[in-house]
This record gives C-alpha cells, sequence and structure tokens, in this order.
C-alpha cells in the first residue's frame, strides 16, 4: 500500500454520443482520455439497441484521481453502457477520488447504464456526482452496488468518506434526487440506521414513466427478504434498495427487476453482457 | 446560535405551530419505526434514541431541515422561485413513497389551516401550489409570524422527536416518565445538529439513507399496522 503514496493522478474522461440512424443506434463520437477506454460497440440483440464497454485500465482510483464522463443520447437512441470489470477505489492519501457522470437523454431515447460494482476500500474517500438530464418521453434504468471494506480478508469500513449523488430532472424539475453520505465509522456501520453490520448496498432506478403498483408488487415477490431489499415508487418510476453481505445477490435481484422492466415498459428480454461473466 | 430572543408573540406562535395538538395528522406517521419495532431492532428507550440520534446526525431529518433553512430565506425573501425549488427538491429526495405522501398530507393540512388562520401565506401558498411538502409550509408559517429561523428550526425538530417518541411509547411500549426522559435526553443533540444543519453548504446537502429507506419500504406493506403509509 505504501507505492500509493508516490502514484502520480490520473485524470480520466469519456464523453460518448449516441444517434439513431436508420433504425441503428451508433456511436457518432467518441472521445477518450487515458485511463478510461472504451471498447468497439457491439450489437448483440440487433442495430437499435447499441451496447458499450468501459474500461479503466489504471485498475482503479487513489486519492486525487478523477473521471469525467459524458453519455449524450440523441432522440431515439438507445444505449445500454457497463463496465469491463469492478471498479475499485483504494485507500487515500488523504485526498478525495472522484467520478462526474453527466447524462443527457433526448426523446424517447433510453439509456441503460448498468456498472459493475465498486469496491471502496477501508479509508477510501470517495465522491461521486451523476446527473442526468431526461427529457420528457426519455427513459431511464441504472444501479449502483457498493462493497465497503474488502470484506473477504475481514476489511470493514472504519475511516474514510463515501458519497454518491445522484440526481435526474426534467426540464428544470427534479424526478429523483438521491445524495447519499456514508462517513466510514463504526458507529454507522453496525447501527440499523446505517450498514447494520452489511457490507453491500445497492440500489436500482427506473425513471421515466409512471410505474404501477402491480410491477412494485412483482419487483418486491423476485427477492422477498424485507429485511434486506425494499422497493417503492418514485413520482415517475421505481426504485430497489439492497443492503445485504453479497453483491452477487444484489446483482441477481437487480438482473431480475432489470428483465421485468424490460419486458414491461421496452418490450424486450434483457441481454447480459458477456463481460459480466454470469 | 446558542441563544434565541424572542418576543412573546414569536414564542407563543412557535409553541402553537410545534404543538402535537397541530391538526395535521402527525400522530398517524411512525416514519419506520413501526415496522422496527415489529422486527425488534428497536426494542426499548435506548435502541430508540440511538436511531433518534443517528437521524438528527446523519439522516433524513437532518437533511430535511437544512432545506427547511434555504426555504425559510426564500419564504423570507418573498423569493418564490426558489421556494419552489426546494420543495421541488425534497419532493424528489424523499426516500420512499410513503414518507413522500405523509409529507403531502401534512403539508396539505397546514396549507389549508393557515389560509384560515394566518392569509398572509397565500402569496407563498399558491407559488408552490400542490404538493406542498410539510417542511415547507412550516417555513411559511414561521416567516409569516416572524418567527426566528432557529427557533422555527428547532421547533420542527422537537415536534418530530416528539411524535416519534410518541409512537414508540405507543409501539414499543414504554412508560410516559421513558418518553418524557428520552425527549428531554435529545436536547442535547437537537442542539448540537441544528450547528451542523445551519452551516450546510448546498454541496453539501447529503444523507445516510440506508436504514430508514428500508424501513419505510417494508411499512409500506406490513400486514398490520396502526400507523398509516
Amino acid at each position: 500500500m505504501q507505492t500509493q503514496e508516490i502514484l502520480p493522478t490520473w485524470h480520466g474522461s469519456l464523453n460518448l454520443v449516441f444517434e439513431q440512424r436508420h433504425d441503428r443506434t451508433a456511436l457518432i463520437q467518441e472521445q477518450v482520455q487515458a485511463p478510461l477506454k472504451v471498447l468497439r460497440p457491439f450489437y448483440p440483440e440487433g442495430s437499435k439497441i447499441c451496447h458499450s464497454v468501459i474500461l479503466h485500465t489504471a485498475g482503479g482510483l487513489v486519492g486525487g484521481d478523477r473521471n469525467d464522463l459524458n453519455f449524450h443520447l440523441k432522440p431515439n437512441a438507445q444505449a445500454l453502457i457497463t463496465t469491463a470489470s469492478a471498479s475499485k477505489v483504494y485507500r487515500s492519501n488523504g485526498l478525495q477520488a472522484r467520478q462526474n457522470i453527466q447524462i443527457k437523454v433526448d426523446t424517447n431515447a433510453c439509456l441503460e447504464f448498468l456498472p459493475q460494482e465498486t469496491i471502496v476500500f477501508n479509508s477510501a474517500i470517495y465522491r461521486q456526482d451523476l446527473r442526468v438530464e431526461l427529457a420528457p418521453g426519455a427513459s431511464w434504468i441504472s444501479w449502483e452496488i457498493t462493497r465497503f471494506g474488502r470484506s473477504a480478508r475481514g476489511e470493514r469500513f472504519l475511516q474514510g468518506e463515501w458519497r454518491s449523488h445522484t440526481e435526474v430532472w426534467q426540464q428544470g424539475i427534479p424526478l429523483w434526487i438521491d445524495r447519499q453520505w456514508l462517513p466510514g465509522t463504526a458507529e454507522i456501520i453496525n447501527s440499523p440506521h446505517g450498514l447494520a453490520r452489511q457490507p453491500v448496498v445497492a440500489s436500482l432506478a427506473w425513471i421515466g414513466q409512471p410505474v404501477s403498483p402491480e410491477i412494485v408488487q412483482q419487483a418486491r415477490s423476485l427477492f422477498p427478504h424485507p429485511s434486506f431489499s425494499g422497493v417503492t415508487r418514485l413520482t415517475s418510476g421505481l426504485l430497489c434498495r439492497y443492503r445485504g453481505n453479497s453483491t452477487t445477490e444484489a446483482k441477481s435481484w437487480f438482473m431480475d427487476v432489470w428483465q421485468l422492466l424490460r419486458l414491461s415498459f421496452l418490450a424486450r428480454n434483457r441481454c447480459i453482457p458477456r463481460v459480466w461473466q454470469i | 446560535m446558542e441563544n434565541i430572543f424572542l418576543d412573546n408573540s414569536a414564542l407563543l406562535c412557535i409553541l402553537q405551530l410545534a404543538s402535537p395538538a397541530l391538526p395535521v395528522g402527525a400522530y398517524s406517521y411512525s416514519e419506520g419505526l413501526e415496522t422496527l419495532i415489529d422486527t425488534e431492532i428497536i426494542n426499548n428507550e435506548q435502541s430508540l434514541k440511538h436511531w433518534l440520534e443517528q437521524e438528527l446526525h446523519y439522516g433524513a431529518i437532518r437533511l430535511e431541515a437544512a432545506v427547511m433553512v434555504r426555504a425559510y430565506n426564500a419564504a423570507k425573501l418573498g423569493d418564490t422561485k426558489a421556494l419552489s425549488y426546494w420543495n421541488n427538491w425534497l419532493s424528489a429526495a424523499r426516500e420512499t413513497e410513503e414518507l413522500r405522501s405523509s409529507s403531502w398530507q401534512m403539508g396539505r393540512s397546514l396549507i389549508r389551516l393557515l389560509l384560515q388562520i394566518q392569509p398572509q401565506i397565500a402569496q407563498n401558498a399558491n407559488a408552490v401550489g400542490n404538493p406542498c411538502n410539510y417542511a415547507i409550509a412550516f417555513c411559511m408559517a414561521a416567516v409569516g409570524w416572524e418567527i426566528d429561523l432557529s427557533a422555527a428550526i428547532l421547533g420542527y425538530l422537537h415536534s418530530w422527536a416528539t411524535n416519534l417518541i410518541t409512537a414508540g411509547v405507543k409501539l414499543i411500549p414504554l412508560g410516559q416518565t421513558a418518553g418524557q426522559q428520552l425527549l428531554l435526553q435529545l436536547k442535547t443533540n437537537i442542539s448540537s445538529a441544528i450547528k451542523e444543519i445551519l452551516a450546510l453548504e448546498d454541496d453539501d446537502l447529503s444523507s445516510c439513507g440506508w436504514g430508514l429507506s428500508l424501513a419505510s419500504m417494508s411499512h409500506e406493506i406490513q400486514y398490520t399496522r396502526l400507523f398509516q403509509s
């Protein structure tokens, strides 16, 4: 761990623009700055939906590192964006590691942003800001899965700080504001009000259309463990939360909810990206 | 912010506004406590106190009170655009549908009452429209009655704590004296929380919401319950 102190900091950036042309969603603009990379887009479920995989070639973030990601889906574009592997945020040297994600989804476009989990090491200081501008008629589904501490080796998140601010706006009105904050202290990770001794938290949100109570009920029944999970309605969507001990469990429930939402709102089955190695 | 000076009128008004007798239906909501008590996560005075302390220092009530500071200042300046902005912000930041609808229901009741007893709030109330969160309506009333900002937030936190302690006394159950003892002990936490709340920048508006979200989501489907969703 000592070597981290002398590593230079990275400022990665990525700018992806998708456009629908003749029934095909094309990645029409791609500006990338290392250590971020994007794999060549592919179309495992037909030309309408463009799949992109983002890679972070440095292996993870250290204090002072910064990632800026911009995604823009032009009208009617359909894209699925994921990451090649779990992200890591290492123990901090005192500085904050940041990730900024700006997303713009135009009319009738749909973005599925389904990154793999983030492992936040003990003593990491991390902040993510994700902001979505959602045009009327557009939709967005995303999840965020976070493990606090390398719990397999008994590490707990006793020091450091994690913030994850997610906001979805439509024409100047906020549809969902989720400003999560978790200072690493024994009090908070043990308290039933905070992590309740569980190392993993996760959220899935679908926003763009009102959701019926039946869909909420179905999403609940896919993982009926109220001490570890819950589902509620947003004013224009659905929110699932998980607090437990397994990223695999969270991911597997979210994949089932994703399938339910895809069938209910997008008239298609889920198509599991091969990089997830499930 | 150690001392607050209120004239007689403002003191009487904050007592009225923060009173459990205010007819807005606060007593019918438990903010997830009913589930937490049902599952025995909260089962005595100590665990209830711990929960309320965590809420005050890290939770949704801290975030709500910080938004109230902004709404109060907007209402005072007659900046109806900012007042609406913070009302929308609060609606979007609610952890669950249950918490959002309870805040809207109490907001609606308070606005209806205020239009009768304090009609000068009409301009702010009309600008915000429906739904109006309870905390926002509370700020309009406090500004209308010239209650100092800190006194208004203290009053709000006091009425929040009283309401949840009353729910705890009923559900755990606890003795009435234990409930009053707890309320008195929370004084220190409310005092320190308000200092943090007043100092928060917009960029720091955040909370640790896992426990409350899950409890409230689970309360939405709890089979038998005394408290409303």
